[in-house]
């Protein structure tokens, strides 16, 4: 065994390629931690990447187990960067595309705008051939109009080919047929067909999927054979994993094939952090919020365990529908409401804060590069809350004057000075992420009070105390390192895969052995995946949710199925699961029948994450990580002598008491007064509220 | 903590607080209910009103229906006046548009009185369309009422639950009536758990910020909407315009409307007698219409309370159309509520280009279908509105297939869980390429939809305008396409209709839903050549027509 395991994930962002490496030492346990920074190259993003390995010193041929997280999918989406696809459908719903749901959320405009499909009408196309919901086939696939199909997408530059069929959720022969076809008559082609993606029904929602997948898969396999071969050229001899959006990651081939599924993979790795973190220090149920330059994403876990769902849209909000993206993402709240979020009054004399965000550039007024709009940074460092000596780690000088004359802008349209301005900025901002926290917790029947804060990213732990007050949560834990968190979330994470079936079933007897069936069928599955990765059988640990609902309803409440075998025997008892949980949920439940409307599968395999180590108390006090007093507004508490720490010098028992404030390199944390702190043996922020 | 009472922060988060309340009932709502006219399509609306029964904040759902449960309310608040008669844990029902109800005995509206410190600070409402409150049709609506005891079970503003205990007999009664008792049973318990989720938050905003500092949130925000109003109110051009519009079944609707500074007045009292037919509309279905085009055309953005709706004035006639006298059906009242919002956009468009874009295919086209399921013998109902073309815009085509100005964040059915859950085949689900709707803008698309239908003795009813006169054009534009339904027999024969009634349906026969191009703005010719040689490409027009409207490329 070697002396030393070397672990290195690397995260490519709109603005920065982030690099964190730890070297952990077999004999003494310990993890050297080594972070990097290098600008972002587009459209060569790949060289970014190698740019942040050298310029951290990292020997690639050293390294035991690289990850690597990248937004390229999501860019591609919302630059519209991708490839020119060719849609082919079942007769009759080639404007299943563009039809798409028919719903208006911005109902009182009557100039709404509908989403423009990706796939103009002349590209989609149509071949006979049906199946039933039950998988039956009620009419043969006719593939004679095939080769004229591809001819016209050869002449019309088409760069990919999407494949969605009705039903094939049910029955995946009809598109397997033409997807093989369609590889044989023209092998350049990236082609995708639906059943590769998802096997759960809607067919719009997974056209949708299905176009968007081919949309930028050129790109994406582009990119990441690049990003292999840059790799291996540097002397790296294993296979690289990729950060998925359902908090896994996976093989760079499996990726390769389906690249869609990382569309969210960014905030994925934060909220498995968070749920790393807290099987670490004993907190299984966490509310994770991660607060940024642009937007605050949260996220709830239950019982150590993440969300994943399949109900995921891009571009939606209040004033427009967006294009839905049928794959497993974490479930998440995101709210344009970050540090650079810009505050503003309407003609009403009402104060706003976001979405619109100053960016990185011009950024907040403080950065001094010419913003001249007031946003939650400025309105922190104004209250005192942001060190004015030591903005962004030291790195920028403060430009107060810039921040005075904007925040006192604000407060001229509200009639008021900077001071008021500044803490109605805060307070609207903490209201608008109260209201995100409400999604996750209260609103999905979970009471905030039985959870654990976890909040990261620059901007967590300058707000969490303030949002726990609102909503009752008597603990808030700010991580070691909290502005490379989703990093080491990235190291923590198993090569992991959520299957989504959708199988219809009475929950009667009877019922049972079809049950198995589905989950055993998916498992064997799963496991051929994995064996073609060289992980056995043995290594993969599998856990069955089942989707239910009563009869007639058409959302569903999922349901965690443990002990193994599913039989007749064991219904009653999963049908009381499901009461339980729905009446936790709804508030009541109905003494009607049960129907099981699908299954998701989760299948995971541990390659080789991180091992934290625990340190013991130094003995030492906090007293020597002190480095000043200053006056703090804490908005609702008022002013305050607050003591200053230096978060670096903080080492693990130590004890301290708010009104204080700890500051880090990339982040502050803002304690507030009566809270009490400790430090845990990972150097983690422990901070208990005394309400 | 303490803060200052009436500090602007604090009551704008409250305002929040009040918004974010009725998204969180609506998506309680939406995940429980059973039908499939409420969970997929959306058919409901949830809301807040202050303890008058005024509108504070309106949460998500049809726009059609933020207007109603603040009239509903009221009723309930007037018709339980003595002490001890509304109590903590009680709900409250009401269905009847001669009792509060605004539309037809499909939409029951539940409302739940909130106790803060030993009074009511608050209601929290919703509505939704129930698939069957029995009557003399399955569905409960059919164009052959000639009264309104034959649409369905009249809940007349009534306790269904005391101090938080459901009334079982009035439960059993409510059950016992429908076609489908377990539906309507698990439809009304989500509306319970919605109206409850709500109230526990808005006892808890109280008790957090006191019940002074909430009381007087709510009204600020309600001052708040009507200077909102007031404001957007000043930017329209002001006069009195006027509009008359012959319909599909041979009436003619009249229209003024008076702008000025202070207020937006509505006459309708000039039109004709109520019908026998289920053809008429509350007055507050009326007010509800008035409020929709006037929020549009105003602030289309801030939540919708009773203030932004204080400048609205309206005059209607008792015993007409637009104020229906008991006991006449109301049924399809959602189809005259249409025509007359309509009627108030068209009149208004050519004064306001900027604001309104030319007519959409503006019918609900609600089309109901049922019988038996051929896989699981069970009783299906299929409730449905349609998705249509909207008109153009000014500078840019108008959006195809997309719901009626009435719905909002509604939702098709997917083709794959309608096969199933219905036992019927869709065959297909296209955009309509009729002619229709050109200009130098043209109309977005209607669509095309085949049902065929797995099994014999279903029913056919539906109830679709615009089927005679398409959508209105703008600026020398083509009118849009006709909305209407072809039923294509088995053997080959058709027929097509507009208003049907429990038409009876066999094996293979197939239902075509077609649903209209909205209207075009500006001269044809002046379209834009590229557009033109797309719409060609894409199969929207032939070279043959094309070269015919737009003149030759």
């Amino acid at each position: 065994m070697a002396e030393k395991t070397i672990r290195v994930a690397t995260d490519v962002g709109g603005t920065f390629t982030d690099l964190v490496s730890f070297e952990t030492d077999h004999g003494s346990g310990q993890s050297r931690i080594l972070t990097a920074k290098s600008d972002t190259t587009p459209p060569e993003f790949e060289r970014g990447v190698l740019n942040v390995l050298e310029k951290a010193g990292v020997d690639l041929k050293a390294v035991d187990f690289l990850v690597h997280g990248t937004t390229v999918v999501i860019n591609a989406l919302t630059e519209r960067k991708g490839a020119r696809v060719g849609l082919i459908a079942t007769e009759g719903f080639r404007d299943t595309l563009e039809i798409a749901r028919g719903n208006r959320p911005d109902f009182f405009n009557l100039h709404y705008e509908k989403p423009k499909p990706f796939v103009p009408r002349y590209l989609r196309r149509e071949l006979a051939g049906r199946m039933s919901y039950k998988g039956e086939e009620l009419k043969p696939l006719d593939l004679s109009g095939l080769p004229a199909i591809l001819d016209d997408f050869r002449a019309d530059g088409v760069e990919a080919v999407a494949i969605c069929f009705l039903h094939s959720y049910a029955n995946i022969s009809h598109e397997r047929a033409t997807l093989e076809q369609v590889q044989q008559l023209w092998p350049e082609v990236a082609v995708v067909a639906s059943h590769q993606i998802t096997r759960e029904w809607r067919e719009y929602e997974r056209t949708n999927t299905t176009v968007l997948s081919a949309y930028v898969q050129p790109t994406a396999e582009r990119y990441l054979s690049r990003l292999h071969q840059g790799l291996k050229a540097q002397g790296f001899t294993k296979s690289p994993y990729i950060m998925q959006s359902n908090c896994g990651v996976d093989s760079l081939e499996s990726v390769s094939r389906i690249p869609i599924t990382m569309v969210e993979s960014g905030p994925a790795s934060g909220f498995w952090g968070a749920a790393e973190l807290g099987k670490l220090i004993g907190e299984p149920n966490i509310i994770a919020l991660d607060i940024g330059g642009t937007t605050a994403k949260c996220s709830l876990i239950e019982n150590g365990e993440v969300k994943i769902k399949t109900d995921y849209w891009i571009e939606r909000d209040r004033t427009s529908a967006g294009y839905p993206i049928m794959v497993p993402v974490v479930d998440l709240v995101e709210i344009g409401n970050g540090g650079g979020s810009i505050a503003w009054v309407d003609d009403f004399a009402k104060l706003h804060v976001g979405p619109q965000s100053a960016g990185a550039v011009p950024g907040p007024a403080a950065y001094g590069r010419g913003g001249n709009q007031a946003t939650t940074t400025d309105a922190n460092l104004w209250l005192g809350r942001i060190n004015k000596d030591y903005f962004c780690g030291g790195e920028i000088v403060a430009d107060m004057k810039a921040a005075e004359t904007a925040i006192a802008a604000v407060g001229t349209r509200l009639d008021t000075d900077p001071d008021g301005a500044a803490r109605g900025i805060i307070r609207i901002a903490n209201n608008n992420m109260v209201n995100a926290l409400k999604l996750v917790s209260l609103n999905r029947g979970h009471d905030p009070r039985e959870f654990t804060l976890v909040a990261f990213g620059g901007g967590g732990g300058m707000h969490a105390v303030a949002l726990a007050h609102e909503l009752g949560v008597t603990k808030v834990v700010v991580p070691a390192a909290a502005a490379v968190f989703s990093a080491w979330g990235m190291m923590m994470s198993d090569l992991r895969r959520d299957y989504f079936v959708t199988r219809l079933a009475d929950l009667k007897p009877g019922a049972g052995a079809g049950i198995e069936h589905v989950f055993a069928e998916t498992e064997e599955h799963a496991r051929a995946q994995f064996a073609a990765e060289e992980i056995g059988a043995e290594k993969v640990r599998f856990l069955r949710y089942c989707k239910f609902r009563y009869q007639n309803q058409e959302h569903t409440t999922e349901v965690l199925i443990e002990g193994g075998e599913i039989a007749d025997g064991r219904l009653a008892d999963i049908a009381a699961a499901f009461h339980q949980t729905y009446e936790h949920e709804y508030t009541y439940r109905l003494d009607a029948p049960v129907e099981m409307v699908g299954i998701h599968l989760v299948a995971s395999a541990e390659v080789g994450k991180l091992t934290m180590s625990k340190r013991a108390a130094s003995g030492a006090v906090a007293a020597i990580a002190l480095k000043g007093r200053r006056e703090v507004d804490f908005a609702l508490e008022g002013v305050r002598m607050a003591d200053i720490y230096d978060g670096a010098l903080l080492e693990p028992g130590m004890r301290l008491v708010g009104p204080a404030i700890i500051e880090e390199s990339g982040a502050t944390t803002v304690v507030h007064p009566g809270n009490r702190v400790e430090i845990d043996g990972y150097q983690n922020i422990h901070i208990h509220l005394t309400a | 903590m303490t803060t200052t009472i009436n500090d602007p922060i604090t009551l704008e988060i409250i305002q929040n607080s009040l918004q974010a309340t009725a998204d969180e009932m609506f998506a309680a709502m939406r995940k429980t209910a059973m039908s499939s006219i409420i969970y997929e399509v959306l058919d409901m609306g949830t809301g807040i009103t202050d303890a008058g029964g005024r509108l504070a904040s309106s949460g998500a759902g049809i726009p059609a229906f933020i207007g109603v449960l603040d009239k509903a309310t009221k009723v309930i608040v007037k018709k339980f006046d003595k002490p001890g008669d509304i109590e903590p844990g009680d709900v409250f029902a009401t269905n009847d548009p001669y009792y509060g109800g605004v539309t037809h005995l499909n939409d029951i509206i539940v409302a739940m009185p909130v106790f803060a410190g030993g009074r009511i600070i608050a209601w929290t409402a919703n509505i939704a369309h129930n698939s069957d409150v029995g009557g003399m049709a399955p569905g409960s609506l059919t164009g052959e009422a000639t009264e309104i005891f034959q649409e369905g079970l009249r809940l007349p503003a009534i306790k269904i639950i005391s101090k938080g205990e459901p009334i079982s007999s009035v439960m059993d009664i409510i059950k016992v009536n429908s076609r489908m008792p377990d539906v309507l049973e698990g439809d009304v318990w989500a509306a319970i758990a919605s109206v409850r989720i709500g109230a526990r938050r808005l006892v808890d905003l109280a008790e957090k910020y006191g019940i002074g500092t909430f009381e007087s949130a709510v009204s600020s925000f309600m001052d708040f909407g009507e200077e909102v109003s007031l404001k957007a109110l000043a930017d329209l051009p002001k006069g009195t315009f006027e509009l008359s519009e012959e319909q599909d079944d041979g009436r003619i609707f009249n229209v003024k409307i008076t702008i000025s500074d202070t207020e937006f007045l509505v006459d309708l009292r000039s039109n004709p007698d109520q019908s026998n037919s289920p053809v008429n509309t509350s007055r507050d279905g009326v007010i509800v219409a008035a409020q929709m085009i006037f929020k549009s055309l105003t602030d289309a953005y801030s939540p919708a309370n009773e203030g932004s709706f204080r400048p609205i004035r309206l005059l209607t006639r008792p015993g007409s159309v637009f104020e229906v006298k008991e006991p006449a059906p109301i049924g399809f009242y959602y189809e005259i509520e249409l025509r007359v919002y309509d009627l108030m956009w068209r009149c208004l468009a050519k004064h306001m280009p900027d604001r309104l874009a030319a007519g959409h295919f503006a019918s609900v086209c609600g089309t109901f279908i049922g019988g038996i399921h051929p896989d699981t013998g069970r009783q299906y109902t299929i409730i449905e509105p349609q998705l249509g073309g909207w008109g153009a815009n000014r500078g840019r085509d108008g959006n195809s297939a997309i719901f009626c100005g009435f719905h909002g964040e509604t939702y098709n059915c997917p083709a794959e869980i309608n096969e199933a859950r219905n036992g019927l085949m869709v065959d297909r689900m296209e955009l309509n390429v009729e002619p229709g709707g050109e200009g130098k803008f043209t109309g977005g698309r209607g669509i095309v939809m085949d049902y065929r239908i797995r099994g014999d003795n279903g029913f056919l009813t539906a109830g679709y305008t615009r089927s005679k006169f398409p959508p209105w054009a703008l600026d020398g534009g083509r009118e849009g396409s006709p909305n209407y339904l072809q039923v294509i027999r088995k053997d080959g024969s058709s027929e097509n209709y507009s208003f049907v009634s429990g038409l009876t349906m066999n094996t293979d026969d197939v239902i075509r839903v077609v649903t209209g191009n909205g209207g075009g703005i500006g001269d044809p010719k002046q379209r834009d050549r590229a557009a033109i040689e797309e719409d060609i490409r894409n199969g929207l027009i032939t070279r043959e027509r094309a070269a015919e409207v737009y003149g030759p490329t």
